[in-house]
């Protein structure tokens, strides 16, 4: 009996202890019943091996060691380095998860995409967004016609700088654009199954003192004939009191929808600290998005959220970013020659 | 001798400066006007004034000031008439539907030596002023993104000439230009504008707009009508020191519910300020006229606002960035 569901489990592993979100996805391979958490590799060895004790994982030296153990990994480097990760994982034909932005650069994520495909495994991107109870009963609404058109999206994603090397343009591709423009992206192309066409950046360093931007608002056409914009600013002050967020506001022929994506969260007023927080108490993004990825793969489906959908969420930063270039609007199709 | 006041229109604006003229002392609100007239009368009748049209009000012997608040296509003929007239005139936002009219009324208004002031009462909001002193003083740091919201029901559905691009200029030059005069009281004159807008049926409007200056700040304005449950504002602040917000939503002191369901003003007043925006803004005015000052906003004050709301429409009619340089 044991036997039997110990070979339905997914043999996971961690790609890096890098990314701030990789605390989070290492609790969650350490829960989900249908995971072996088979281990974590870090190019920081020493990283590397405190991560893996405070999740009872093991640590492997090498990362041959892990993708040996491993069904799947799921990468949290830096930016940049999500290509060489995944390539190497295509080659060891072990399926990838990959941290959002799915690469820095749209060359870099479309040879991720053709090295999974020709390996025969899968590549999903990070966007657990997708997860939350309150966007999945608006994409419902939506594709039932209850809103009637969708018109326009104002999305926002406004964060505290992580700090780190999430300021750094060589290992992070960008600042705040490229860190917090995809999962509103993401979220409003999944939403309303239209594509971004065209975008129109604003950006600007004006408050950390960074060569990359830490404020910034996408102004973008869809395919489909709606315009949504995405605030995806290093905005929220250190004595903020949690983050950040997302919010969705969205506006159809026949109603408007206002969707705060972590508002689900208790008041603490910490005199200890000096500080109030925010204690997020909704459904927990991260567990949902790794285990609907983990289903995919045990069950021989596409995952849900792919590298191409990776791909489309990194135009619009790309765009973006020539927009801002050239302060004028840049379409994707442009990007794309 | 009071300011005698002659007022056009009874909508929302017209009544509300008519009924904040009775609260000022020094000030009498001497004749309204409406189309049709019989529109009039219970506007007349709680200020104890007569019913008169637009025309005999901008000729009366009897009146120093006149309230445009008519449908912003008519402001120009309506202004004009009473500044040659000799009359002060406070006309409601935004100036006109044009800027050949704005121009118009502003060039009037200088010849006849009259008062020509514009309604943006958000200069008056204490919310609003509050945000102006602590950028003013530094508290914030250096502005560097700014988001602002205003939204209302679909205004149109129940005023049709709202619908009528050309009458009104629509969502934008409705909401918006208070956001638009706004950023230009606390940041002055920006560089570029980007805008998206769409119409749909029943008087449905949306639009973004991002506001650029040379430097900084970048500034998103949000203008709805779409806000089916009501009126809302908001605004966040970020400077390179903190950062500020506000959400009217979250602001009431007062909220009021029935077991009968929505439950209006018939059950009980849900004030939030003692004296409203609207009467701080007119009590200002007439204080001003009596010392022979200018108006804190005056007609090439209200007309560049106009013009920054007509570039916004511009950048979302033709999908293009649009450059600004305020009309001198």
């Amino acid at each position: 009996m044991e036997s039997t569901v110990m070979t339905e489990r997914l043999r996971v592993g961690l790609v890096s202890f890098a990314h701030v979100h990789a605390p989070g996805l290492a609790s969650t391979l350490g829960a989900l019943d249908q995971v072996d958490f088979a281990g974590i590799h870090d190019d920081d060895e020493k990283r590397g091996r405190s991560a893996a004790g405070a999740h009872g994982t093991r640590f492997h030296p090498t990362l041959d060691g892990l993708f040996a153990a491993s069904d799947a990994i799921v990468i949290a480097t830096n930016n940049a380095d999500h290509r060489r990760y995944t390539e190497a994982a295509a080659k060891a034909r072990v399926h990838v998860l990959c941290e959002k932005p799915l690469a820095t650069t749209t060359a870099d994520a479309k040879a991720m995409i053709e090295a999974c495909r020709s390996a025969g495994v899968q590549l999903g991107t990070a966007f657990p967004v997708r997860s939350s109870p309150a966007v999945m009963a608006l994409k419902a609404a939506i594709a039932a016609g209850s809103l009637g058109r969708i018109r326009a999206v104002r999305a926002t994603n406004p964060g505290q700088y992580p700090g780190s090397w999430f300021g750094d343009k060589r290992q992070a591709g960008g600042g705040a654009a490229m860190d917090h423009t995809v999962h509103a992206a993401d979220a409003i192309r999944w939403l309303l199954g239209d594509e971004f066409s065209r975008v129109q950046a604003d950006l600007g360093s004006f408050i950390y003192g960074l060569d990359v931007e830490d404020c910034g608002v996408m102004t973008c056409d869809l395919a489909g004939g709606a315009f949504a914009s995405i605030d995806c600013s290093w905005s929220r002050p250190q004595t903020f009191p949690t983050w950040g967020g997302v919010t969705l506001h969205v506006v159809g022929e026949k109603g408007t929808v206002d969707i705060d994506v972590f508002r689900q969260a208790l008041t603490h007023y910490d005199d200890t600290a000096g500080r109030t927080r925010l204690l997020g108490w909704g459904d927990d993004l991260t567990a949902r998005m790794v285990a609907g990825f983990v289903d995919a793969i045990r069950a021989d489906r596409p995952v849900p959220i792919s590298g191409e959908d990776g791909l489309r969420a990194l135009e619009v930063v790309v765009a973006g970013y020539r927009s801002a270039e050239t302060k004028r609007p840049v379409a994707i199709a442009d990007i794309r020659a | 001798m009071p300011l005698r006041i002659g007022v056009l229109g009874t909508g929302f604006a017209g009544s509300m400066h008519a009924h904040s003229a009775l609260a000022i002392e020094g000030a009498e609100v001497v004749a309204v006007a409406a189309v049709p007239l019989t529109d009039a009368t219970s506007l007349a009748k709680e200020c104890d004034a007569r019913v008169a049209s637009a025309e005999e009000i901008c000729a009366a012997d009897d009146i120093d000031l006149v309230v445009v608040a008519t449908p912003t296509y008519l402001h120009a003929e309506h202004a004009i008439a009473a500044a040659r007239a000799g009359k002060h005139v406070f006309c409601e936002k935004p100036l006109a539907r044009t800027l050949a009219d704005a121009e118009a009324m502003v060039h009037a208004a200088d010849e006849a030596r009259v008062t020509l002031a514009v309604g943006h009462v958000v200069r008056f909001f204490p919310e609003y002023r509050q945000a102006k002193e602590l950028l003013d003083a530094g508290t914030l740091g250096k502005p560097a993104i700014v988001t602002m919201t205003r939204g209302n029901f679909a205004v149109g559905s129940a005023r049709g000439w709202y619908l009528d691009e050309d009458k009104s200029g629509g969502v934008v030059l409705d909401l918006m230009l208070h956001d638009l005069d706004t950023v230009r009281w606390w940041f002055g004159e920006p560089s570029r504008i980007y805008a998206k807008r769409f119409k749909g049926n029943g008087g449905l409007e949306y639009a973004l707009a991002t506001i650029r200056y040379d430097d900084r700040p970048i500034v998103q304005i949000e203008a709805s009508w779409a806000e089916h449950s009501g009126f809302r504002t908001g605004f966040e602040l970020r400077g390179d020191r903190g950062m500020l917000v506000h959400d009217s939503r979250a602001a009431s002191p007062i909220a009021l519910q029935s077991p009968s369901g929505p439950a209006g003003p018939a059950m009980m007043a849900t004030p939030t300020l003692h004296e409203t925006p609207y009467l701080v803004q007119l009590r200002d005015l007439f204080a001003r006229i009596a010392r022979g000052a200018p108006p804190l906003v005056d007609g090439h004050e209200g007309l560049r606002s106009l013009a920054l709301g007509l570039a916004v429409i511009r950048s979302a009619d033709t999908g293009e960035v649009v450059k600004w340089k305020a009309p001198s």
